[in-house]
């Protein structure tokens, strides 16, 4: 015999209805619960793009390729060279934008000041569409082609060095002969990121002039940049398959630091809201038994009746179906409320020191991903069917007449 | 011979209570035959709910065994008493035990919606059901909003509607003032006459016997007496 749904659904319905208080402070604990895992998932959405956009941003793409060995010595002996009419073997509306990138350890010296540092010949057109370079404030100029034998460095170098726009630097780095050169440029622009981490490190110039510095027509990376990080997996594997001889890597092998706290980030979603649905879950048995204990009576006159027990089951089942699938639509829509209430972001600057260390911009803006709601909602539901069988088991292993005398 | 409805065979029932075994019934043969107004009348602790129960599926013989309407009740698992509960038997009850978040109609349509009766045919059953017990005009009242005796009707209407083999009334007058006594129990003898249904009903009140076509007496959980009725009251 099936079972009568629309029966049990208008007696749910109806018994929620019976204690309005109750029920109504039970609702009240699902929406606060769903609403701040909403919530504290999209300020973790936000935190974790904000990391993918700094690491990929951070001059390393989605995917990036590199001769074998460059990483643990970056010099211009580790290169490799490409046709100049190269293009990746990928699918076009995946790209977003890609460029071949000359990067050697260099000394930068000013009048007053010697630092070490990462001189990096680019494409600048190429690398605004893929790199920091195309977000940061410049003051000054930016580079105007492959060819310009002017230097971009940060702000924050640029006080190291006590040095300012317009003056010239030094730069000595090692050519593909192994032998020192050393050039002259003028600053062109000082460029402010968002920390101070990379103003200090990166040191901008054409490509065409430190190849032509180090006497080499040969480059030492390509990097990538895709539409989305879900698809950085299958641009590697193609990558791969047209440079075998080199090393192709996607940005967490390139940052396992920061891969690290990605999915530190991914845990914490998922802990935080396990937290929450268990909390909730006790909740929700504890208001369920005390519905069932009232209604022993009742319910024994159900079965008396000849309702089946699986019924009896699925009527206080469908009863926390009801409340929980309410309490969940108005828990999202206060999450999403309160996210769109930030859409400004959170602004952190007043810790700012701290939260670049952790990875994070000084403003965090929160992400609503749709999935990450699909997954509070399915979750959710599952945590509130487990948490209604209890009561609904119990419910039905009392016999109808030891009910009824109650 | 009239058809048996009910069929008991070497009835008891011991219930353990507080470690000392209580026997409620002790090897009861009893029939019930189609068509019969039957009273089960006795002292309190005489068995007579115990048997109500009993033949009813409500509860489980320590032994022998329950026929209705020629299925063993000791052969079915707890779905399967539900089921014959669902489609054989029709119960009253003393506390008249109406779902209290359902209206009259809602009420009598209970048992059918659980048989799978279609929506139009359960209330077209159920308003006429009420119409003829009286009570058409509070179809739509909720049990909070009917007096005991008007909930008492509600009760037998959902009770008689789906025509059950058997209504089990146990001390249906218990709540109920004389008047409200005498128009039920015109009204169970009218359902006994002209529907044909068969009824068995637990009670102290000798008003309710003298009704009953049929007179079982019992005392510590044996009969001691079954008579026909010399003559009825209605």
């Amino acid at each position: 015999m099936t079972l009568p749904f629309t029966l049990l659904v208008q007696l749910s319905w109806r018994n929620l209805w019976r204690h309005r208080r109750r029920n109504g402070m039970l609702l009240a604990a699902i929406l606060v619960a769903v609403g701040t895992v909403v919530f504290a998932n999209a300020v973790i959405r936000g935190y974790q793009g904000d990391m993918l956009n700094d690491a990929v941003n951070n001059l390393a793409g989605h995917v990036k390729v590199l001769a074998p060995g460059y990483r643990a010595d970056p010099s211009i002996d580790k290169s490799f060279t490409i046709a100049p009419d190269w293009q990746p073997p990928l699918d076009p509306s995946l790209v977003l934008g890609w460029t071949s990138r000359v990067r050697v350890p260099a000394v930068i010296m000013s009048e007053r000041e010697t630092r070490g540092v990462q001189l990096v010949g680019v494409d600048p057109e190429r690398e605004t569409l893929i790199s920091f370079l195309g977000e940061v404030d410049i003051i000054g100029g930016y580079l105007e082609g492959p060819a310009d034998r002017r230097v971009l460095i940060g702000k924050a170098l640029a006080e190291q060095l006590d040095t300012r726009l317009g003056r010239r630097i030094v730069m000595i780095t090692q050519g593909s002969d192994g032998l020192n050169r050393e050039a002259g440029f003028r600053i062109v622009g000082l460029y402010d990121g968002e920390g101070t981490g990379v103003e200090k490190v990166f040191v901008f110039t054409g490509r065409e002039t430190l190849q032509a510095l180090l006497d080499t027509t040969a480059i030492t990376e390509i990097s990538v940049r895709l539409i989305a990080d879900e698809y950085g997996a299958l641009a590697g594997r193609q990558l791969a398959a047209s440079f075998s001889d080199l090393e192709v890597m996607g940005w967490r092998e390139l940052q396992p630091q920061i891969a690290a706290m990605f999915a530190f980030a991914d845990a914490a979603i998922f802990i935080w809201f396990t937290i929450m649905m268990i909390a909730l879950g006790f909740g929700l048995i504890n208001t369920l038994v005390t519905a069932v204990l009232e209604r022993t009576r009742e319910l024994g006159m159900l079965r008396a009746l000849g309702m089946r027990p699986r019924a009896v089951v699925a009527q206080v089942v469908i009863e926390s179906v009801l409340i929980i699938g309410v309490g969940l639509v108005l828990g999202l829509a206060v999450g999403v409320w309160l996210v769109s209430l930030l859409d400004e972001g959170i602004d952190l600057g007043r810790w700012a020191a701290g939260v670049e260390m952790f990875g994070m911009r000084t403003v965090l803006v929160p992400r609503l991903l749709v999935a990450d709601l699909v997954l509070v909602a399915i979750m959710t539901m599952i945590f509130g069917l487990i948490a209604s069988f209890y009561p609904a088991l119990r419910a039905v292993r009392i016999k109808p007449l030891e009910a009824m005398r109650r | 011979m009239a058809e048996l409805v009910a069929n008991c065979r070497g009835l008891t029932r011991i219930y353990q209570d507080d470690a000392v075994p209580v026997q409620a019934l002790v090897d009861v043969d009893f029939d019930l035959a189609a068509g019969e107004f039957v009273s089960l009348a006795g002292p309190s602790g005489s068995g007579k709910s115990t048997l109500l129960n009993l033949i009813g599926g409500l509860d489980r013989p320590t032994s022998g065994d329950v026929c209705i309407d020629g299925v063993a009740l000791s052969t079915l698992n707890e779905a399967g008493l539900s089921d014959l509960r669902l489609n054989k038997i029709g119960f009253v009850f003393q506390a008249y035990n109406l779902i209290p978040v359902l209206s009259a109609r809602e009420n009598v349509e209970f048992i059918m919606q659980l048989q799978g009766v279609s929506a139009r045919k359960r209330r077209e059953r159920a308003v006429a059901m009420l119409d003829s017990l009286g009570i058409g005009d509070l179809a739509e009242r909720r049990p909070g909003e009917l007096s005991g005796g008007q909930q008492q009707r509600v009760a037998v209407a959902r009770a008689i509607v789906t025509h059950p083999v058997l209504l089990l009334a146990d001390e249906p007058s218990a709540n109920l003032d004389s008047k409200t006594t005498a128009e039920l129990l015109e009204l169970l003898t009218r359902i006994n006459r002209e529907h044909g249904v068969t009824i068995l009903t637990a009670t102290h009140d000798p008003v309710v016997m003298g009704y009953a076509l049929r007179h079982v007496q019992l005392r510590d959980g044996r009969i001691v007496s079954d008579e026909k009725a010399d003559s009825v009251a209605a």
